[in-house]
């Protein structure tokens, strides 16, 4: 196996194959940084080309596409608070603080570094690993998935802010979105009121570009022409001058690239939640875990290795088994049938070519990624912030607009978007925290699904759900992540009076 | 004068005949899922040698209407004009077992069957490391304890939710049905041993050759594609299903258009290089045109109807 990975790397560094991956990283960058545009969106246009392209010039784009939108996501997020990707939410917490005190450069610096080396690792384990890993995917049924999302609701607990009642509120609100559609298993309509349109559930894309960016795109509008704040400067350094103080990040660097690929080969949580997990575990470890949300550099760091680290490992599922666990990789999975191509331990036998090429253009695409994102980014895009932002903030929602509209080309969908950016702007005006919002559309449907799926095979007796080791040590982390802080503070409290 | 005069005869030449001639603008097929799926792959594929067919630079476009089990997408073929310039894929038999478990604005008589291309028929397979290494010692354990063998489906109302259910009515044996999201899920899930079978099609299963034991095929006859299988009949049970992939237009498309896009679809199927795209993505073809293919979506459509008034899946 590992001479194949060698024999296909001359394949892809032919001048074509490899320019395609450049054009593919910057294509990524612009579709990531517009909010709704996606890099499903982007890739989905791509398939039809990809009829009449050599295999790995298709690949080579799509790869490059999706590293480049999973950073290019966060530009936006830093500059103004509105995520250009759904896996960006966790970047807006510190990355727009940091924006606002003038250090908006340095944060899209941290960001794409961080994105880069989150996809380096992301990449090498989809060379090295992925048959080991599609294993590990083998063993998470319905049952174990349950309690992945159930550890994950848990463990993002602090996403609820300030005011708990006020988090939970929202996450039920994010729960009950997810309720809406036909129910997973006998396929009931819930909550659709006869729209066929509803009927497959509410797109994470469409709550997230409504509620999270037609808010700040209403301040946008409601700012004087003219404003000269810390923001729009961004205070840019030369990034050699800068990476020595991204030292520090390390230890974050490799615990998000373990999280992200680890919630990749497991197919449906997605980028997000690995985003929300390694910024949790970064904060909880922190030595100055009250910096965090204000303005904390390692936190963007954390979100965005993490959000990286999930792009090639999703791969992994996909191509040993077929499962398509994320948007994306389902589109690519397309890609690859159109080529004959087949997703399973034969591909990789008969196709070792195409396989390992794509790997190593995935590879190539997190390279780059520093090169491109960090001039591109830091240079041309966030000039924008000089647009006066009355301007920029109609230019944002018809890119909105249009975004939304392409997803499945029907107005519902728009008249849905503006719908929670209602909602949106109320809850933000109530200070209702939004991530819970997310987070509870994402692993409540997952929850429900494999929970109910659990008990069909156990034919509803609960104690499938513990059945085997691996359940139970979720549900020990579960449990850990739960009780202790308060074990810990109460370990502490002993201390001091001792 | 000579030269004007020829212009005019050439003139005549291309436009009476263009004027008459279907067709004279770029053709539509909708899909009713997602671009990249497996009926997308084979709308396009097929859309791209129908074009070479029509010849002319005639253009033969796909567009996607994902939603609702491809539901909005059968709807908008059914709904469309019938002049030829709107086609569409058809899943049988999913696309008619909806019209009997939720409201449907189309039925079995909303469309002018084509051509189908793909015929996928199912299994009954189970993980390779299963102790069940035939279909009566999986049939024996599931009779021995009730409902304690698990099948995994990619959805109720599809047809491999059909296939158990035909398997449970010839057999005698009741099974516990696990609907997955999708068919990879489901596999995934044998594979994993977290369910005891699947109903999987043929081609789902072939990609797996050393994680996978496919114990029968619910057809006719033997597949080229796993000569070694023996078929439910042969063993006794005579049940068949499948997974169909086609073309239709709306009902009531006129007969000259229909015969001439069945013929340039018969030829896109006789065309070498389309069989060999199709064979490599897993495509078992499986070509029938005009009458015979609305038999076959009758047929399809009776099953979803028992199937629904004995054992309604919700």
């Amino acid at each position: 196996m590992y001479s194949d990975l060698l024999n296909s790397l001359p394949v892809v560094l032919t001048f074509t194959n490899f320019a395609v991956v450049v054009i593919g990283v910057l294509a990524g960058i612009i579709v990531g940084a517009m909010p709704g545009l996606s890099a499903t969106m982007a890739i989905s246009v791509l398939v039809p080309f990809t009829f009449g392209l050599e295999p790995l010039v298709a690949l080579g784009l799509m790869a490059g596409i999706y590293n480049g939108a999973m950073y290019g996501g966060a530009i936006p997020a830093v500059l103004l608070r509105i995520p250009g990707t759904p896996a960006a939410v966790a970047t807006t917490f510190d990355g727009y603080p940091m924006a606002q005190s003038g250090q908006g450069g340095y944060a899209l610096q941290v960001a794409v570094v961080s994105s880069s080396i989150g996809g380096i690792m992301s990449a090498f384990a989809l060379m090295l690993l992925a048959p080991p890993l599609s294993k590990v995917t083998l063993l998470f049924g319905p049952a174990e998935v349950f309690w992945v999302a159930v550890f994950g609701l848990c463990s993002i607990i602090f996403l609820l802010g300030g005011n708990p009642v006020k988090g939970l509120i929202s996450a039920c609100f994010g729960v009950f979105v997810s309720v809406i559609g036909s129910d997973p298993i006998f396929g009931v309509d819930r909550f659709t009121f006869g729209q066929l349109e509803l009927l497959d559930g509410i797109s994470i894309v469409i709550l997230l570009v409504g509620l999270y960016a037609l808010p700040p795109v209403i301040d946008l509008l409601e700012t004087p022409l003219k404003t000269e704040t810390d923001a729009s400067k961004l205070g840019t350094e030369p990034i050699w001058k800068t990476l020595p103080r991204m030292k520090s990040y390390i230890k974050t660097w490799i615990r998000g690239g373990i999280i992200g690929v680890w919630i990749g080969i497991l197919p449906g949580a997605g980028g997000s939640m690995a985003a929300f997990m390694s910024y949790n575990e970064a904060r909880r470890t922190s030595k100055n875990p009250e910096n965090w949300g204000k303005g904390e550099p390692e936190g963007v760091a954390a979100s965005e290795v993490a959000n990286n680290a999930d792009t090639a490992a999703a791969l992994i599922p996909a191509l040993t088994l077929g499962i398509p666990g994320t948007a994306v990789a389902a589109v690519m999975l397309g890609g690859l049938l159109v080529h004959g191509l087949q997703p399973g331990p034969m591909l990789f036998r008969e196709n070792p070519d195409v396989v390992f090429g794509f790997m190593w253009q995935f590879l190539f695409g997190a390279i780059l990624l520093v090169f491109l994102g960090g001039s591109l980014a830091t240079n041309s895009f966030a000039r924008l912030l000089n647009l006066p932002r009355p301007l920029l903030g109609s230019v944002i929602i018809v890119l909105m607009l249009i975004g939304v509209y392409s997803i499945n080309e029907r107005m519902f969908d728009v008249y849905l978007m503006l719908g929670f950016g209602a909602i949106g702007y109320l809850m933000d005006k109530m200070k209702f925290p939004l991530p819970p919002v997310v987070l509870g559309l994402i692993l409540g449907g997952f929850a429900e699904e494999n929970l109910r799926l659990a008990l069909r095979i156990g034919r509803n007796d609960p104690s499938v759900l513990f059945q085997n080791t691996t359940s139970l040590v979720l549900v020990f982390l579960t449990l850990a992540v739960i009780v202790g802080p308060f074990l810990k503070r109460r370990f502490f409290d002993n201390k001091k009076k001792g | 004068m000579k030269k004007i005069f020829m212009t005019f005869i050439a003139l005549g030449l291309t436009t009476v005949p263009a004027m008459a001639e279907f067709p004279e603008k770029p053709i539509e097929v909708i899909v009713g899922f997602s671009a990249g799926g497996g009926t997308d792959v084979m709308a396009r594929t097929v859309a791209k040698y129908l074009e070479e067919e029509l010849g002319d630079g005639r253009s033969v476009v796909v567009k996607n209407k994902p939603g609702a089990g491809g539901q909005i997408g059968f709807t908008a073929v059914a709904e469309a004009r019938a002049d030829g310039y709107t086609l569409g894929t058809f899943n049988l038999p999913a696309a008619l077992a909806l019209t009997y478990d939720r409201k449907a604005s189309y039925n079995i008589d909303s469309f002018t069957y084509l051509a189908n291309f793909v015929e996928d028929p199912n299994t009954i397979t189970v993980a390779a490391s299963s102790p069940y290494k035939s279909l009566d010692e999986l049939l024996k354990a599931a009779k021995s304890d009730p409902r304690s063998i698990t099948i995994g489906l990619s959805a109720l109302g599809g047809n491999d939710h059909f296939s158990a259910n035909l398997l449970s009515s010839a057999t005698g044996s009741e099974f516990t049905l696990v609907p997955f999201k999708g068919a990879s899920n489901a596999r995934t899930a044998i594979m994993g041993g977290h369910v005891s079978a699947g109903t999987l099609t043929l081609g789902q299963t072939t990609s797996f050759p050393n994680e996978l034991r496919v114990l029968a095929i619910l057809s006719d006859k033997r597949s080229p594609f796993a000569p070694d299988v023996p078929t439910a009949k042969e063993l006794g049970y005579d049940i068949k299903m499948s997974s169909l992939r086609g073309i239709v237009a709306p009902a009531g498309l006129d007969k000259k258009i229909a015969d001439k896009l069945r013929n340039a679809l018969k030829a896109v199927n006789e065309n070498p290089d389309f069989q060999k795209k199709m064979k490599d993505q897993g495509n078992p073809l499986a070509f029938v045109s005009g009458e015979e293919y609305a038999n076959v979506a009758r047929k399809q459509d009776n099953v979803a109807k028992t199937t629904w008034e004995k054992t309604p899946w919700k």
